[in-house]
């Protein structure tokens, strides 16, 4: 018989966090097994004191029998972060550069894929308007997470972040006047109804559906961070498959396609620090 | 053999990590990660302040990026930094920790947990008490641990506290930093 080895501590969290992770997705269909492990993992762990747990495999039995424990884990492992025109150098790029061109296109379609709370999502809808291009435009955005669609739909955001979203649309090159674009509540700003009209929300799930539309645009900004590397090529494939040839999908400034090349062949890097690429106008091949 | 470096600090450490990268050897081999705190329009060229006092190459860091020996990696302003069991970075957007966001605490814990004994963690100076617990972990899983002598810097908050939450084997001068780092990097 051989004797059992004594593991270190953060090792055995691994086994613990793969063992949630298949209760999860075998219970309720959630896949979260290709997410970048570093990071999840730390989600996870912060479930331990909000539970008060000293084990994370703890919770597996409670989030099993418990939809509402195993939402708070959902939710936990997809946090939405974004803001109305972020990166304003980005939308600058887009106002100058692929708008003009998308323009050229007899129906504009635009899939934002994680959408959050829908900050990008309406930040968007606001630049088609500003080119005169709302009328022909569709935005069709994805997220996993029915919560966040359904706070996204609304489109309403607490007061304070009126002035630094402000900011970050005139630096984006916006000469409008930004609070125009909302309707002001007693502590809320709501994004005004035509700003709404083109802008669609359904749920999407990136790791198990398939391409739904074929688009112009995919916009996907800090989602793939949170994946591993397989999971990213498998999304950005889904990506280029979705976009129809000289269409563009820009991802998050900090992101990053691995051996491009080889992988994605038909993507065209146009800009690293802006993370933006292009569907080469090539042959149609079977990507 | 130690196979990764990481360094935090906050403020009144912007002279000391110039320092310290000035005196490393053009063909240190060990690849540094730098978490460093400061108001977002500062941020933005620390990469290039840094190139200008070294011959090693320096980046801010893209998410998923390998990690290549001799080169200085920095924390992008408003992501977290860590590093997966493939030895590739990864970024996260998940809360500030104390805080701050790219947060020492979370580069040293992931960094530890690949590394282990590989690892040499090195805090500067600060005014918070960021790395403290990501200093406890490199610890505890037989990192080498290092800390500038608080009497060093005016932003003595952070080196005391990590001091204080961690037995760690050096709290020296950023010249005796700089030797030890050049030390344990010397060829056979």
């Amino acid at each position: 018989m051989t004797t059992l080895i004594k593991w270190k501590n953060h090792h055995i969290q691994d086994v613990e966090v793969n063992l949630l992770l298949h209760a999860l997705n075998e219970r309720y269909g959630y896949d979260f097994t290709g997410y970048a492990r570093a990071s999840l993992k730390r989600r996870l762990l912060d479930l331990m004191s909000y539970f008060e747990l000293e084990h994370l495999t703890q919770l597996i039995p409670i989030m099993l029998y418990d939809e509402a424990v195993a939402q708070t884990v959902i939710n936990s492992v997809s946090v939405p972060t974004s803001e109305f025109f972020r990166d304003p150098f980005v939308w600058a790029y887009l106002r100058e550069n692929v708008i003009p061109l998308l323009a050229s296109f007899p129906r504009i379609n635009i899939w934002q894929a994680g959408c959050g709370f829908g900050q990008e999502a309406y930040s968007l809808s606001i630049l088609l308007h500003e080119a005169g291009l709302a009328g022909r435009s569709h935005i069709f955005c994805t997220d996993i997470n029915p919560e966040f669609l359904h706070e996204a739909k609304k489109g309403c955001w607490a007061i304070r972040n009126l002035n630094p979203w402000q900011n970050y649309y005139e630096k984006s090159g916006g000469t409008g006047e930004f609070a125009d674009f909302f309707i002001e509540q007693k502590n809320s700003i709501a994004i005004r109804a035509n700003y709404k009209q083109n802008v669609e929300f359904v749920q999407h799930n990136l790791v198990n559906d398939d391409v739904f539309k074929e688009v112009q645009f995919v916009m996907c900004r800090n989602v793939l961070l949170y994946f591993g590397e397989e999971l990213q090529n498998h999304v950005v494939s889904l990506f280029t498959r979705s976009l129809e040839r000289g269409g563009y999908l820009l991802l998050g400034s900090g992101e990053n396609i691995l051996d491009l090349k080889e992988h994605h062949p038909r993507l065209e890097l146009l800009d690293y620090s802006l993370q933006i690429y292009r569907k080469t106008m090539g042959i149609t091949s079977h990507v | 053999m130690y196979k990764m470096l990481v360094i935090g600090l906050s403020a009144g450490g912007m002279p000391l990590v110039k320092q310290l990268l000035t005196h490393l050897p053009n063909d240190y081999s060990l690849p540094i990660a730098i978490v460093v705190h400061l108001p977002k329009d500062h941020q933005s060229n620390f990469d290039k302040v840094l190139d200008c006092v070294t011959n090693l190459p320096v980046s801010i860091v893209h998410d998923k990026e390998p990690i290549v020996e001799g080169h200085v990696y920095i924390a992008p302003p408003s992501y977290h930094l860590l590093i997966e069991q493939n030895h590739h970075f990864s970024l996260s957007e998940d809360k500030p920790v104390k805080s701050v966001r790219p947060s020492i605490d979370v580069l040293f814990s992931s960094a530890a947990e690949v590394f282990e004994n590989d690892l040499i963690a090195v805090i500067l100076s600060g005014a918070n008490s960021d790395g403290a617990d990501g200093m406890a972990l490199v610890k505890k899983l037989g990192g080498l641990c290092i800390v500038l002598n608080p009497a060093e810097t005016e932003f003595n908050t952070m080196p005391n506290a990590v001091i204080k939450a961690v037995n760690v084997d050096y709290v020296v001068s950023i010249e005796e930093i700089i030797s030890l780092l050049v030390c344990v990097d010397e060829k056979e």
